[in-house]
């Protein structure tokens, strides 16, 4: 019932778009054939990248099955490259011949990944009237130097670089609304202020702990977890003028992990004043916070997504599982996974898919997971543990 | 010896306290009157002492001066067996050895990185309250977490989980 309910939540976002587009019928796994035989590409390695990038992106998106027979759509045009490259990518619908997309791209060579994440998400819209994930970057926090350094991925894992070589401790990075910049606590001037790349001076830096930093969709202000005035407290920041306004008095029980609602109206946090960590949504301005989480005993590492659901991570019968909660309906299920831990979700763009950590035998790899059928896949592991995932918007 | 008394008596006051605001954290009580009608021990002040800016401050001292203060799980109260090691940081800050301390909160693996940073830094609030109790200027004392950052013990047992639920001491 509840899984019914938050697949029909997702599609209403993109009804108005939807009317307008041909329904393409799902095939009997519940996705969309798409054939991709048609389309031609020249012998250079950054064409055929292309291709394939592009093919796996679709079969990621969870819409799609990519194949040779019996598909319900078409994609058909050429790419090459030589310094430059050039896509022309048409869909059609098979059964009426209908072109959903026909487009023409110019990229760099070197970009043929960035080509293809982009087609990918455009040819999802075209198709499903949803927004995909193809193009969305994941920042973590990695350990293969020895320390906690701040890298970057495409969503499917690969062109992974380190971003911060600060040789110290970064913690729990967040994108910036824009999705140009990551927000993060780092240890480089030895107590934890909060960081955005670009910027060598701190967006926080007062006495004590400052953590947890994350940016409105507005981009004005900051929330934050300080300790400035004694507790851990959660706390919002001007942009503009530093001005603080404290949301919560807890003493002595704190709070963690605040993150935006999509209208910027509210936050969603961790807060233990009922004795264990719980989830509570309180408005920007303050007030009496209201508690959603009941069961599971710790919650944390809550995340809002756009798509108007929060998931987070609840301990339950000793393990660490990712939950999806409706704040409005007050509904909420667990993912199914297997035996080992999951923690730190994140929503991708798509409102579909979400990124986490999985730890089994101490080591923790980034992977996604799909919250409506598909299979988790790992996107980077190994070299060490990588943890604390955030999707760009 | 009627300093040793005084002591215990803060000691037990303060212990008291923490465990009458803890039983009544689900009230959601105003802990600002609770601290102000219900104050056991005369300070209103305690543990709502602003902490230092950091610019200029030492980021770290020696730690090998005090043993650590270790705590149960999920916990930021001070145990009553442990209390000794804060008595003698009080005791070297107060005679002038050092010109201050950095209380350093860590926590276990178990958990979220961004609520164990919160609860390390819980911890070294609780030790510091404790410090300023013992009549240690509160400009003398910083607090720092790591969170789980940085464990003392890289196993993953209870063992080492034990010996990672700490505050050091970092004397400078």
């Amino acid at each position: 019932m509840i899984r019914r309910l938050f697949i029909g939540t997702g599609t209403m976002a993109a009804a108005t778009t939807l009317a307008q587009r041909a329904v393409v019928e799902r095939a009997g796994s519940g996705k969309i054939g798409i054939n991709l035989a048609g389309y031609r590409t020249g012998s250079d390695t950054a064409s055929r990248t292309f291709l394939s990038v592009l093919k796996a992106d679709l079969n990621r998106s969870g819409h799609f099955s990519v194949t040779s027979t019996g598909a319900s759509v078409n994609v058909t045009g050429q790419v090459r490259a030589g310094s430059m490259m050039k896509a022309d990518v048409q869909v059609y619908k098979v059964s009426t011949r209908q072109r959903m997309l026909g487009k023409s791209y110019d990229a760099s060579a070197k970009a043929a990944r960035g080509l293809a994440h982009k087609v990918a998400d455009e040819i999802i819209y075209a198709v499903t009237g949803k927004k995909g994930m193809a193009s969305a970057k994941i920042a973590m926090v990695g350990n293969r130097t020895g320390r906690k350094e701040l890298y970057i991925c495409d969503a499917d894992g690969k062109n992974l670089r380190q971003i911060t070589k600060d040789r110290s401790i970064v913690v729990g990075p967040d994108w910036s609304p824009d999705g140009k910049n990551i927000v993060y606590t780092s240890y480089k001037r030895g107590y934890p202020n909060v960081y955005i790349t670009g910027r060598s001076k701190p967006l926080s830096s007062h006495g004590g702990l400052n953590a947890s930093g994350t940016i409105s969709p507005d981009g004005k202000s900051l929330a934050v977890i300080l300790s400035r005035d004694g507790n851990p407290e959660l706390y919002t920041k001007s942009l503009r003028t530093g001005r603080l306004k404290r949301l919560t008095r807890t003493r002595p029980g704190i709070e963690a992990s605040p993150c935006w609602s999509p209208d910027g109206n509210h936050i969603v946090y961790v807060s233990d004043s009922s004795g264990r960590p719980h989830i509570y949504i309180i408005s920007k301005d303050g007030g009496t916070p209201r508690r959603i989480s009941s069961s599971g005993t710790e919650n944390v590492a809550p995340d809002w997504g756009k798509n108007g659901y929060i998931t987070w991570c609840s301990r339950i019968g000793g393990k660490y599982r990712i939950v999806v909660g409706n704040p409005a309906a007050r509904t909420m299920r667990t993912l199914e996974t297997d035996w080992a831990d999951y923690e730190d979700p994140h929503w991708a763009p798509d409102g579909r898919h979400i990124v986490c950590s999985r730890t089994s035998n101490y080591r923790s790899a980034i992977y996604l997971l799909d919250t409506l059928k598909d299979s988790p896949v790992a996107l980077i592991s190994g070299s060490g543990d990588w943890y604390s995932p955030a999707v760009s918007p | 010896m009627k300093n040793v008394i005084f002591k215990l008596f803060v000691f037990v006051a303060v212990a008291s306290s923490l465990a009458f605001i803890g039983g009544c954290r689900s009230k959601n009580a105003n802990d600002a009157d609770l601290y102000g009608s219900d104050n056991l021990y005369g300070d209103p002040l305690m543990g709502d002492m602003p902490l230092n800016d950091i610019d200029g401050l030492p980021a770290d001292g020696d730690r090998s001066v005090v043993d650590p203060v270790f705590f149960a799980y999920d916990s930021s109260q001070v145990n009553p067996e442990e209390a000794g090691k804060c008595e003698e940081v009080a005791q070297l800050l107060k005679k002038g050895k050092y010109q201050g301390v950095i209380s350093e909160g860590h926590g276990d693996e178990r958990g979220s990185r961004e609520y164990n940073l919160a609860l390390g830094e819980r911890r070294a609030l609780a030790v510091r309250d404790y410090l300023i109790s013992l009549g240690v200027d509160p400009t003398m004392v910083q607090t720092k977490s790591m969170g789980e950052e940085m464990p003392s013990d890289m196993g993953h047992d209870e063992g080492a989980w034990r010996k990672n639920r700490r505050v050091e001491f970092a004397l400078y």
